[in-house]
């Protein structure tokens, strides 16, 4: 235990998981008292401190630092608990720092005066917790662990306004999908378990592990586990078509949805199909670069009809994640990563902005008494008169988020879908419709940002009747992070290239080497086929959006399949929890009528038993005794009234017997 | 000829009388009374079967005791109604139950 008291890496990355879950600890003890998040603060700050000081550089472009402790022992198995820090591992790990730190500093004035704030901050620390230890799990069965807290946290998250019924079903949805991707991760690792006797992902995936020995990848345990694993992703990562909790996590408070929902947790499934990337064969890729897809397509296309500010966002997120996963799937899990971290802070920066719209829209309801939807996109227009500095980090972002140049997003996502075009070109036939749609998904982001960026900024404030000269700017205490993160926004922080995603400092770190062949003209096509795009959907948007000249018939079938998100929760309902309620009552029935039933039965059974051998007893037993006592009680009754006291009547008696004592004796 | 069936049908006819009396009356006195008639009916038997015993004159005799008896025991049976009567102010027999108790 030494070596935990010394400044090393791998006590100052526990150190870094360890302060939060102390400020989770102190606030939970002092309960309401801890309103101000100074502790949360505190230590998240630390934690980043130490995760890039220490931490992160020390083992950035180093060899791998491992350790191991005993935990327990099973048998003659021994499971461990570990620390790996590697170029994945504390890369994510000061993401999650850097991106909780500012929405740590926003939640103080975005948060400010909710009743419920002690709760809040606790929660917010025990996310921080769960996810920082889920980075540097050595070994999946801890990583399981952790990804269990960060399950849960998010769930305390979404249900914090839980006076709210939407909240409640949210969480509810969100906690329950979650649960078919957490019993995939349970059944991944019980199949490694038994195939390779450890859970360690040094010994299994490290460059002396199992895997890199070359065993035979493609078993059908392999298959099965690798897909699985994807299962565990798919639920966390919002993947089709399990992406249906994550609109509904919109219910918890913005800032949550932007740390958790939108940049950290949502992500951690790309991170841990990269931490655990040689375990897939050619088969489960496949399979998670076609899901990663559809979901890429369907969200975005779902994007596109929402009304909801946050909705979109939360489809947008859904929608890059499809990209990540795709990047997994097309074995460029690197570009995956790279496309995390830029996503993590352009859309960590969105849910900001749109939280500081949403935070005034609400003010402005709260001032002039008015009820309506403060994060409805009709109830806007022209904010950006008002809110000047928001609406210029949320263009930025918009702008990282489309892949526009000069923004990080550029980088992250031409590194993905060339990528793509690399692999699909390589493999030839059908497997060009994957880059196809990738691109088409580029355009439709563009669209769905600009649609946003215009209903809510350009164009005239649509609710007229208030005075909008209550509409201001977001107090400073929220504009400081949302500027950090814009900063995070643009290029130089990833590669001093604008142009290239080949000098991007996070690829070369994690350095994956593609099966494929490099084609130098995609470089030079993709991006300008992306930036023309996505500048033509910008145009049509902002003739329709903010000239208000809108072609489309608003009620038209498809506008209404992306409002309603394809009726995909309907169908959900109507099949799953229709046919699970359907079972229930069929349990009930089950239960009521045949198991009560047979238990009723033989009461009855019992209770007829009893009531014949009560009438036996009371009418043979009693009834022969009571017969018996009748008898002498008659026989005694009929002599009784001889005994009357009457002398004449007694000397008759007398008289009569011996009379009839002579008669005897005459007639004998 | 007066013989011996003559005093024994007087006798048991008397006897009767008696026996009716004992039985019927509803006054303690005419029982008192009853009881007589069934005395002198056995004292009339004494006589009638004494000329059997011209020696010793043994009917006549016990007749003369049984008399002797009978008029003890009416004093007797007198004095017991006069104190029934002083403690039930009646003398019907009917009306005095306490025996049974």
């Amino acid at each position: 235990m030494r070596d935990l008291l010394t400044i090393s890496p791998v006590s100052m990355s526990i150190l870094v998981v360890l302060l939060p879950l102390l400020a989770f600890v102190i606030q939970a003890i002092l309960g309401k008292k801890s309103t101000s998040g100074m502790i949360s603060l505190i230590a998240i700050a630390a934690s980043t401190l130490i995760s890039g000081g220490f931490v992160f550089t020390a083992v950035w472009d180093n060899p791998t630092i491992s350790t191991t402790y005993n935990w327990f022992t099973i048998g003659d198995k021994t499971f461990t608990i570990g620390i790996l820090l590697n170029n994945l591992s504390v890369l994510m790990q000061f993401i999650v720092c850097i991106i909780a730190l500012p929405v740590h500093i926003y939640s103080r004035s975005y948060m400010k005066g909710d009743p419920g704030i002690h709760r809040y901050w606790m929660y917010l620390s025990l996310f921080c917790f769960a996810m920082l230890g889920l980075t540097i799990s050595k070994n999946l069965f801890m990583m399981y662990i952790f990804w269990e807290l960060v399950g849960f946290a998010s769930y305390l998250l979404i249900g914090f306004w839980f006076t709210k019924e939407a909240a409640v079903q949210a969480n509810k949805k969100a906690f329950l999908v979650n649960r078919i991707g957490d019993l995939g991760f349970l059944i991944g690792i019980a199949i490694i378990f038994s195939t390779f006797g450890t859970l360690d992902l040094v010994d299994l995936f490290g460059t002396d592990g199992f895997f890199a020995q070359g065993i035979d990848k493609n078993t059908t345990w392999m298959t099965v586990a690798g897909i699985a694993f994807f299962l565990g992703a798919m639920a966390k990562s919002a993947q089709f078509p399990l992406h249906v909790w994550l609109p509904d996590a919109m219910e918890g408070p913005t800032s949550v949805s932007s740390l958790i929902h939108a940049a950290t947790m949502v992500a951690a499934g790309v991170f841990l199909l990269s931490s655990i990337f040689p375990l897939f064969n050619e088969t489960v890729l496949l399979i998670i670069a076609i899901i990663g897809t559809i979901t890429a397509l369907s969200s975005a296309f779902f994007a596109l009809g929402q009304y909801d500010i946050k909705k979109i966002l939360a489809f947008s997120t859904i929608s890059q994640l499809g990209y990540m996963m795709v990047g997994v799937g097309i074995g460029a899990w690197d570009a995956a990563m790279f496309h995390l971290t830029t996503h993590a802070f352009f859309k960590c920066l969105l849910f900001l902005c749109a939280g500081a719209v949403i935070h005034e829209m609400a003010h402005l309801k709260a001032h002039e008494n008015q009820e309506f939807d403060p994060q409805d996109l009709r109830n806007m227009g022209g904010l950006r008169r008002y809110m000047p500095k928001t609406f210029t980090l949320m263009a930025i972002a918009s702008l990282a988020l489309a892949g526009f140049p000069l923004t990080s997003g550029y980088l992250s996502k031409d590194a993905i879908v060339i990528t793509a075009w690399e692999w699909a070109l390589h493999h030839g036939g059908l497997y060009l419709i994957i880059p196809v749609l990738l691109v088409v998904v580029s355009i439709l982001t563009a669209f769905y940002i600009g649609r946003l960026i215009f209903k809510a900024f350009f164009g005239e404030f649509r609710l007229k009747d208030l005075n909008v000269t209550h509409l201001h700017e977001a107090p400073h205490a929220m504009l400081i992070p949302m500027l950090l993160l814009g900063i995070g926004a643009l290029f130089f922080i990833f590669s001093w290239n604008p142009l290239s995603y080949a000098d991007a400092g996070i690829l070369q770190g994690l350095s994956v080497a593609y099966p494929f062949a490099e084609i130098h003209a995609l470089h030079v096509i993709i991006p300008i086929i992306l930036t023309c795009g996505s500048l033509i959907a910008w145009w049509i948007g902002w003739r329709w959006y903010s000239k208000g000249s809108y072609p489309l018939n608003p009620h038209s079938r498809w506008i209404q399949a992306s409002l309603n998100q394809g009726y995909l929760n309907e169908l959900y309902h109507k099949t799953f929890v229709e046919s699970t309620l359907a079972l229930a009552q069929i349990s009930y029935w089950f239960d009521r009528y045949v198991i009560d039933g047979l238990v009723n039965f033989s009461a009855t059974a019992v209770r007829s038993l009893s009531t014949f051998s009560s009438w036996i007893d009371r009418y043979i037993v009693d009834g022969f005794v009571n017969t018996v006592a009748g008898t002498t009680y008659y026989i005694g009754h009929l002599l009784r009234w001889i005994q009357n006291g009457r002398l004449q009547n007694y000397l008759g008696f007398a008289f009569t017997v011996v009379l009839i004592g002579i008669i005897y004796l005459i007639i004998r | 000829m007066i013989t011996l069936t003559h005093f024994l049908v007087v006798s048991a006819c008397i006897f009767c009388i008696g026996l009716y009396a004992v039985l019927s009356k509803r006054n303690a006195i005419m029982i008192l009374v009853g009881i007589e008639l069934m005395i002198n009916a056995a004292v009339l038997n004494l006589v009638a079967f004494g000329r059997y015993d011209k020696v010793n004159y043994g009917g006549q005799v016990f007749a003369l005791f049984a008399i002797v008896l009978a008029a003890a025991a009416v004093a007797v049976g007198l004095a017991i109604i006069l104190n029934v009567y002083r403690k039930y102010k009646t003398i019907n027999p009917d009306n005095i139950t306490d025996l049974r108790d």
